[in-house]
């Protein structure tokens, strides 16, 4: 069975909702007011359950009108896209991990190898950019823009 | 209105040179197809927190107003618009290219962007200030009502599916509602973490949303565009033919420029939206309609002139009352707010420098582009073929040290990840993004100025009508609703109708 897209929205939807409904309840009250720091959550809350009514109807429409088929062939995705763009998504979760650790240089290094290959660019040219592009970068952010990026691994090298 | 002022303030060797910079920088940014011109503005938000608020103002409009021009460049070119602005006219602009005059069509839309852009920053200098004067006596409630009104314009002029639109904007207000509440300061959704007790940093947020979503689009879409074989005529030749074809369009240029300065000036609706509306409103009323989409250049003019009037148009709700009027300024206001300057009517009275700026940067960015612009088509084709094996990791690398260098944490490369992927998934259901960014920009004001409502009223709905201004809004508001949801009924039942 395809999943349709409007019924898969519908239901992450009602279920984010739901979770800053449940998230809410615990928000502290005060006596003297009848309504606290939750009143605006599930006021949005409530927002987005109706939106995602309305996306299901939506889509029930279509389907029945036979209208959807232009709407599955838009979500198929190819294994290679797919593959691609969890790759750009590991690359920056790794980014995030790897920067306090093995400080700016290597962690760029590592992501810009990465991204030139998913991005079609040989080996070579991964290599290159790995080496020259942190150190420009560095240069700019670190001693033009005096942003404190970490060095990690290199401290002991630190210019 | 000092014109002496606005001309000293950008004639200053480092308001100009910022401006001449990032006329460049947008030129180029705004020509890459993938690039739009708000990805531009996101990537450069880091550079801009190392400037003073002057600067970093005329910074952002600069790089906006070329970049806009520069979508024209690949569309014309590949026809890939470089930005969404472009894509109302793209068809025409290819088909002219192909037959050997890709340049002069791009001096021809050249020259009615610039003429668009000065005729929307005039727009833009004559009336903010009356509007600011009418705005200046505006309590919570009416504060309250303006703010849920540019929300309900973005749903209104967000995309066709009404429930989409509402669901974008109730997105954003969700991702506004994280960090410490206005009633009691007590942090929401923050999982523990102090870093979110501020909120969600806004700027980390935009370069999720606008870079990494476009970066994680361009990874899937796995391949380059090429340019082909592509007859190229003589510069000082094709800048003549563009002059006289533009000279034979002046009343067309008119037209669209000061009707993409209002269209820009609705909160949500960019310079893509006043292009459309400009082609469609220049076919309706040319002589030759059944020409458009087959290579006329009427059609280019039309929307070249709008798209960036809508440029200049879409600040005067954000200088006025504070509320962003497209993806952009959504940014600049983010930015303006982080260096202590909250735009609304007593920036006039306050910063004028900073208004006089923006004024100025404006007329000064338009005027530079017949430069930088003119540069960038001269040596489009050499542009276009920079591999994007090369530019798309940069631009990864880039937007992440970017978000780091405004928190110094790591947490700002979480919110670009989260937003990002947040932003494809919102792209893959189908939803427009506006609304989603003023939901992001404008939550914590609704929240506000509701909560404060509330607390004075005592709970009581009806309190929030009791002045006349307020009246005035908050029934335009309900409007813009009882609006919505007979389009969506429409939708619904009209096309259930018509289906069977």
């Amino acid at each position: 069975m395809i999943l349709r897209r409007d019924f898969v929205v519908g239901a992450v939807l009602i279920a984010l909702a739901v979770a800053m409904i449940w998230g809410a309840q615990g928000f502290p009250r005060i006596r003297a007011m009848p309504y606290g720091p939750d009143l605006f959550p599930k006021i949005i809350a409530g927002g987005l359950i109706l939106s995602a009514l309305g996306i299901i109807l939506e889509g029930l429409r279509n389907m029945r009108s036979g209208q959807d088929q232009d709407e599955i062939a838009q979500g198929k995705v190819t294994p290679l896209a797919a593959m691609a763009f969890l790759g750009i998504v590991a690359l920056v979760a790794g980014f995030a991990l790897l920067l306090p650790v093995l400080g700016f240089h290597v962690a760029a290094a590592l992501v810009l190898l990465g991204a030139v290959r998913i991005f079609g660019g040989n080996w070579v040219l991964a290599g290159v950019m790995a080496i020259t592009a942190p150190v420009v970068l560095h240069y700019i952010f670190y001693s033009l823009m005096r942003v404190v990026l970490p060095w990690g691994v290199l401290a002991p090298y630190a210019w | 209105m000092d014109l002496l002022a606005i001309f000293t303030i950008v004639l200053d060797p480092k308001i100009l040179g910022t401006i001449l910079l990032c006329t460049l920088y947008g030129a180029f940014v705004g020509a890459m197809p993938g690039l739009t011109a708000t990805m531009a503005v996101a990537l450069l938000v880091p550079f801009t927190w190392f400037m003073d608020p002057v600067q970093a103002a005329a910074a952002i409009v600069a790089t906006t107003t070329t970049a806009i021009f520069a979508g024209d460049i690949s569309g014309a070119l590949l026809k890939i618009p470089g930005t969404p602005a472009s894509a109302a006219y793209v068809e025409d602009s290819f088909r002219l290219s192909q037959t050997g005059k890709p340049r002069t069509t791009l001096f021809t839309s050249l020259f009615a962007s610039v003429c668009g852009g000065v005729i929307g920053v005039a727009i833009l200098a004559y009336a903010t200030p009356q509007l600011a004067q009418l705005s200046r006596s505006f309590s919570s409630d009416e504060a309250f009502w303006l703010a849920t009104l540019g929300l309900s314009c973005a749903v209104f002029v967000g995309g066709p599916s009404v429930p989409r639109n509402f669901a974008s904007l109730f997105i954003g207000l969700a991702v506004a509602t994280i960090g410490i509440d206005v009633a009691v300061g007590h942090p929401r959704y923050t999982f523990g973490l102090m870093e979110l007790y501020d909120g969600i940093n806004f700027i980390p947020a935009m370069i999720g949303i606008f870079a990494l979503s476009e970066l994680l689009r361009n990874a899937a879409l796995g391949r380059q565009a090429h340019l082909g074989k592509l007859v190229v005529e003589p510069l000082f030749s094709a800048i003549r033919d563009a002059w006289r074809e533009f000279r034979k369009r002046w009343k067309n240029v008119i037209r669209s420029a000061s009707g993409g300065t209002v269209i820009g000036a609705l909160p949500g609706a960019g310079a893509d939206v006043a292009a459309w509306i400009a082609y469609a409103v220049s076919r309706r009323f040319s002589k030759t309609p059944e020409a458009y989409g087959r290579g006329h250049v009427e059609g280019v003019v039309d929307g070249g002139a709008a798209n960036n009037a809508a440029v200049a148009g879409a600040w005067t709700p954000a200088l006025v009352f504070g509320i962003p009027g497209d993806s952009v300024t959504a940014i600049a206001i983010g930015v303006l707010m982080m260096k202590g300057l909250t735009p609304g009517p007593d920036i006039f009275t306050n910063d004028t420098v900073l208004v006089y700026t923006i004024f100025g940067s404006f007329f000064m960015a338009n005027v530079l582009m017949l430069l930088t612009g003119g540069l960038v088509v001269a040596l489009a084709t050499q542009i276009l073929r920079v591999p994007r094996a090369v530019l798309m990791p940069l631009i990864l690398v880039l937007s992440m040290i970017g978000g780091y260098a405004i928190t110094g944490s790591v947490i700002a490369i979480w919110i670009i990840l989260a937003l990002g992927l947040l932003a494809s998934g919102m792209i893959w259901a189908g939803m427009p993004l506006a609304p989603a960014i003023l939901g992001i920009v404008l939550g914590r004001i609704v929240e506000d100025n509701f909560m404060v409502s509330m607390m004075k009223s005592r709970g009581d709905l009806t309190e929030f009508f009791a002045r006349d201004t307020a009246a005035v809004l908050g029934t335009l508001t309900l409007l813009v609703w009882a609006a919505l949801l007979l389009r969506a009924g429409w939708s619904f039942f009209g096309n259930r109708t018509s289906s069977k």
